[in-house]
């Protein structure tokens, strides 16, 4: 154990065991704790309006959506281009239900906890399902295989009847111990509730990470051949992987449905598959962190662009073509350039800011 | 029976265009292992800059269509030289990313012109009477369309079976260390390998501009639809493209054709190819024609 419990200098591990803790210092800990605390409290002194809410609401779904899709394709290296296909089954198996026994339904109002964990079931089957070419297919071919699913996916909810031809179907409103929540309260009280989600899922995720079922997926990702023959089973793992990815994606489809009180399959379509992709990869592949900065960064970015061109094509007469231009140049310049000069992300400056603090006044 | 033959002359004439898409694509995954995803944005740009320069500034189609070919030829190139050239060795998820971002830019690029939010449609330099045979017709257009697409599948076989550059890019694409040792430049294979494939695609452009008309939209899914076409003809295999893209064509029309309309479906033509996908993928991971690549650890 090292001397200094708040700072560390340097490794000090004698165990394997002390490598695998979730915090290495107090201060770590502390700080997390901290951290945590602020997102529960700071509601109630800055009040930002239903509109931001939304905005930060749509962040904090798009960071479970996004931690599934860094399960899959940071962690397994299994490329996956249909993940908002699994958001969509979430989404829709809400939507379903909605369809079938009326949008007020007790269970959809009241046990929304419950429909939220049956959502995240059906996206871990169909995760499961699509994964299963992954026990013969590799790399491209499985890539393709995904993006076969996200074309399926869209054609079946824009030509069946049942889900309303991929207009929106309603979802009614939730109720909590103090009864229905309003419409004013609607966007807080969905912050609330995906906040306990993300805590819940985030350290469900890191933990998972640190055993053999977690360092499963990396070893696979590394190379699969290799750990075949370390006596893993790549095949299943592969599945696996994809199950898991699918029930996160679940889990935020019906946030998304439960938020936006609604569903429709503009929502759900190939662009915004690749957009979640452009979150992990901005935010730093395989890296937890990532998870969190990336979904940040993408849609910050999205929301700026969306003010400027709109100040654009209200400002300038001749730039209306440049306002539909701006989002689809100033997204692509993100990908290419995060690609170009820092592929592993904002977590990886997050990383360097950490460790110049932490060995601060020492270079290393 | 006539509304059969119908089908498979309309769907030859989709699957050429396809075969033609689906060229460009395999040529730079064959040499350089890149998935070049804003393929389909380079079809548009060939096509508006043939219409560009046939219209607008009055050069007949004879000489424009050539040029555009010309122009893509260096488009293609340059952006592997600017993006891809440094990505060389980086995991496949980088590169694929990189060509998703590559499209978004190309998407913004287009939509800073008129192209972006209207559509134009060529002007009729062929007779706009349809040849008919026995119940059967096809437009002057289809045809000349789909026999230009031939003679330039012929021209590249030839090019890769015969000329000297082609056989060095065959070499780079079977093993880039012995293709180095005897004295090929590999980076310039790669170039090369994106600059033919900018060049198809101005060709393909050019022929779905001159049958379906200008529109961003339709043209840009192009790019997207040859993903079934490569993967069913192998995505090594220009053999296997031509193929693919001809039973892909004949696929989605009979689709289209037989099963639109009852029980309830329609815009199955969409949707066929990728579940074909996923039946081939399940039976035959690499295709029809692709090399089955050999691991070791």
């Amino acid at each position: 154990m090292s001397a200094n419990r708040w700072l560390a200098t340097g490794n000090y591990f004698t165990s394997y065991r002390e490598e695998q803790r979730i915090f290495f210092t107090s201060l770590d800990r502390t700080a997390m704790a901290l951290f945590i605390l602020g997102l529960f409290l700071w509601p109630f002194f800055i009040d930002v309006g239903n509109k931001y809410m939304l905005v930060i609401d749509n962040i904090l779904i798009a960071v479970i959506a996004v931690m599934g899709l860094n399960l899959v394709t940071g962690f397994a290296g299994l490329i996956s281009i249909g993940h908002a296909a699994f958001v969509g089954v979430g989404a829709y198996t809400i939507a379903s239900f909605a369809r079938v026994f009326g949008e007020n339904h007790f269970l959809l109002s009241h046990a929304w906890p419950v429909m939220i964990l049956a959502a995240g079931a059906m996206g871990a089957f169909f995760g499961a399902i699509v994964g299963l070419p992954a026990l013969r297919l590799k790399h491209l071919y499985l890539a393709i295989a995904t993006l076969s699913f996200q074309m399926i996916f869209e054609w079946t909810m824009k030509f069946m009847d049942f889900f309303n031809q991929g207009q929106t179907i309603a979802v009614g409103r939730v109720f909590w111990l103090t009864g229905e929540v309003s419409r004013s309260a609607h966007y807080i009280f969905w912050y609330y509730a995906i906040l306990v989600l993300i805590v819940l899922v985030g350290f469900a995720v890191r933990n998972l990470l640190r055993t053999r079922y977690g360092r499963c997926l990396i070893a696979v990702r590394d190379n699969d051949r290799a750990a075949d023959a370390m006596g893993m089973h790549p095949g299943l793992t592969k599945v696996y992987a994809f199950a898991l990815a699918g029930f996160l994606a679940g889990v935020a489809g019906a946030l998304h449905a439960y938020l936006y009180r609604g569903v429709g399959v503009e929502s759900f379509t190939l662009h915004h598959s690749i957009n979640y992709l452009a979150m992990a990869i901005v935010g730093g592949l395989g890296t937890l962190p990532g998870s969190f900065m990336g979904p940040l960064a993408i849609k910050m970015l999205d929301m700026q662009v969306e003010q400027l061109s709109e100040w654009a094509s209200s400002h300038l007469a001749f730039a209306a073509n440049l306002a539909t231009a701006l989002k689809p140049l100033s997204f692509g310049l993100v990908i290419v350039l995060f690609l170009m000069f820092e592929p592993r992300g904002i977590a990886n400056w997050w990383r360097i800011a950490r460790s110049y603090v932490k060995l601060w006044p020492f270079r290393y | 029976m006539s509304y059969f033959f119908q089908l498979v002359v309309s769907g030859i004439v989709v699957g050429s265009i396809y075969a033609l898409s689906a060229l460009g694509f395999v040529l730079i995954y064959k040499s350089s292992r890149v998935l070049n995803i804003a393929h389909g944005q380079f079809i548009a740009s060939g096509a508006f800059i043939t219409y560009a320069l046939t219209v607008w500034a009055n050069i007949p189609i004879y000489i424009s269509f050539p040029a555009s070919m010309l122009a893509t030829f260096f488009l293609a190139m340059s952006v592997e030289r600017v993006f891809l050239r440094r990505l060389i060795g980086e995991p496949i998820i980088s590169v694929i990313m990189v060509t998703i971002g590559l499209m978004s830019i190309l998407d913004g690029l287009i939509y800073l012109t008129p192209f972006g939010a209207e559509n134009f449609s060529f002007p009729p330099f062929l007779p706009t009477t349809p040849i008919g045979f026995a119940g059967v017709s096809i437009s002057w257009t289809q045809l000349v369309g789909v026999v230009t697409t031939f003679s330039l599948i012929a021209c590249f076989t030839w090019f890769f079976k015969k000329s000297t550059v082609g056989i060095s890019m065959r070499a780079v694409s079977d093993d880039q260390l012995a293709a180095m040792s005897i004295g090929i430049s590999v980076p310039r294979v790669f170039g090369l390998a994106w600059a033919m494939a900018g060049l198809s695609a101005a060709a393909a452009g050019g022929v779905i501009g001159n049958i379906t008309g200008l529109n961003f939209d339709t043209l840009h899914a192009f790019g997207i639809v040859v993903f079934p076409v490569v993967i069913l003809g192998g995505l090594d295999s220009i053999l296997g493209a031509v193929v693919a893209g001809i039973i892909m064509g004949l696929i989605q029309q009979f689709a289209s054709g037989y099963l639109d309309g009852h029980w309830g479906l329609s815009g199955t033509g969409e949707v066929m190819p990728y579940i074909v996908l996923l039946v081939i993928l399940l039976f035959k991971p690499h295709g029809l024609f692709g090399i089955h690549e050999i691991e070791r650890v």
